[in-house]
């Protein structure tokens, strides 16, 4: 039995079951189980945050690999990529936990989630997980990593943004093939578009049902917390993203002001 | 005795199957493998095979076969690939992994090696010459990380030595003559 065929029910939300953890773990099935500290830049905080990246960077691993063992009538290129992208999340995950045990963690030291690997695996269609993985949760990353490595560097901590940065590189390429990729399978098959809409849709739902808010309000959208460390315009023109599609992501993040004209 | 250029595309064309199945096995197994630094060894090697196999479907094409001719080898031997593709256990697919399939493969590309002509068939020394240098990497790779998790896994060494018997029983792999391995458009 496949691992992307078992199925979990989370706050009434059917999703793919996790994937295979060690003992030392928790895994945590909602954002409320995760830990936060009231300082987030701590000595813990820190290491909760490469830690939870760690895993993060685990579960693209276990993503990448899945494709090439659910869809091996996958055109060979984008098999391909898909090895070197588990490969080099592979890479992620030892860099992080180096750093990690570096700054005296350990694995399991706190909470983890599989979200990513929950939600992309529900879909069908090798189109449809790389636009929830690659496309979102990856361009999302990039955002992201387009700040932290700035924030480690102004804590003084230029090896962690050393190792960022590294990451950052190879989630552009990871970005890029998928977006490529999509045209090119879409173009082949305009009923992809359905597929890849309604799975980008499901993205959407279960982040808003399981994402708790800012002191219990309304919860967040992954645009609303990307748009907080901003939106990574440079290397979402690397991963070849259009200047439309920037600029639609930069109009959802609330910064029209800065979309071109 | 000597492959002919047929039966040479014909045996690369078997080596590539057996590293795109290598690479689906390493897939399979890496959301399922609980330990961490395990699961990240069979992550790095899944872009070995593919790399492997991506080299072979190329000189395929250039001995005048389909670009990336892959052949299923004779059912005996895919039965025993299957059988070892199976396994659940963590220990025990590291051993299936790098005791018996990388030793088993290594020893078919020496055979192809001493079948076939350095100089006339240089392009595919390279080729297999190049995953053998990786399989001693990959399995080194494996003790580097066997000493990493020290005393958290252990192994029956006796179910390793069974299949690697099994394995190196099986002298034919490569079901020569069962496909058409001239590309469409090659002049014949």
């Amino acid at each position: 039995m496949s691992a992307s065929s078992k199925r979990k029910n989370v706050a009434g939300i059917t999703l793919c079951a996790d994937p295979a953890r060690e003992q030392c773990f928790h895994v945590a099935q909602d954002d409320a189980e995760m830990q936060s500290f009231e300082d987030s830049l701590s000595e813990a905080a820190r290491r909760e945050r490469l830690h939870r990246h760690m895993n993060n960077e685990m579960g693209a691993l276990e993503i990448a690999a899945q494709c090439l063992a659910d869809f091996p009538e996958s055109p060979w290129e984008l098999r391909m990529q898909l090895a070197r992208q588990a490969s080099d999340e592979s890479r992620h995950v030892r860099a992080l936990y180096r750093r990690l045990l570096q700054l005296g963690g350990r694995k399991g030291e706190f909470p983890i989630g599989n979200f990513e690997w929950a939600v992309t695996n529900m879909c069908d269609t090798v189109a449809g997980r790389l636009a929830i993985q690659n496309r979102t949760f990856e361009a999302g990353q990039m955002d992201l990593l387009g700040g932290l490595r700035k924030i480690w560097r102004s804590l003084g901590d230029e090896t962690t943004a050393e190792v960022l940065e590294h990451i950052l590189a190879d989630e552009i390429n990871h970005v890029r093939f998928a977006n490529q990729w999509i045209r090119k399978m879409v173009q082949g098959d305009r009923r992809l578009l359905l597929k890849v809409a309604s799975a980008i849709r499901f993205l959407a739902d279960t982040n808003a049902a399981l994402s708790a808010g800012p002191e219990g309000g309304p919860p967040e959208s992954s645009f609303e917390r990307h748009a907080k460390l901003g939106i990574n315009v440079e290397d979402r023109r690397h991963a070849d993203f259009s200047d439309d599609e920037i600029n639609e992501i930069l109009r959802q993040a609330g910064m029209s002001s800065l979309v071109r004209n | 005795m000597a492959l002919i250029l047929r039966e040479k595309a014909e045996y690369l064309a078997t080596l590539r199957w057996l590293e795109v199945f290598l690479m689906e096995t390493l897939a399979s197994w890496v959301p399922t493998t609980p330990e961490m630094e395990v699961k990240v060894l069979l992550g790095r090697h899944i872009w070995d095979a593919a790399q492997h196999a991506d080299a072979l479907g190329k000189r395929t094409f250039e001995l005048r076969a389909p670009l990336h001719y892959t052949l299923t080898p004779l059912p005996r031997y895919l039965r025993f690939m299957k059988e070892l593709a199976s396994v659940e256990d963590t220990t025990g697919r590291i051993q299936a992994i790098y005791d018996v399939v990388l030793p088993g493969f290594a020893a078919r590309c020496q055979h192809y090696l001493r079948n076939s002509d350095s100089l006339l068939d240089e392009p595919s020394f390279r080729v297999v010459e190049g995953s053998l240098n990786d399989y001693a990497r990959m399995r080194r790779e494996r003790e580097e990380v066997c000493k990493e998790i020290n005393g958290t896994l252990v192994f029956d060494s006796s179910r390793a030595r069974e299949w690697s018997r099994q394995e190196s029983a099986i002298s034919d792999i490569v079901a020569h003559g069962s496909g058409s391995t001239l590309a469409p458009g090659v002049a014949v």
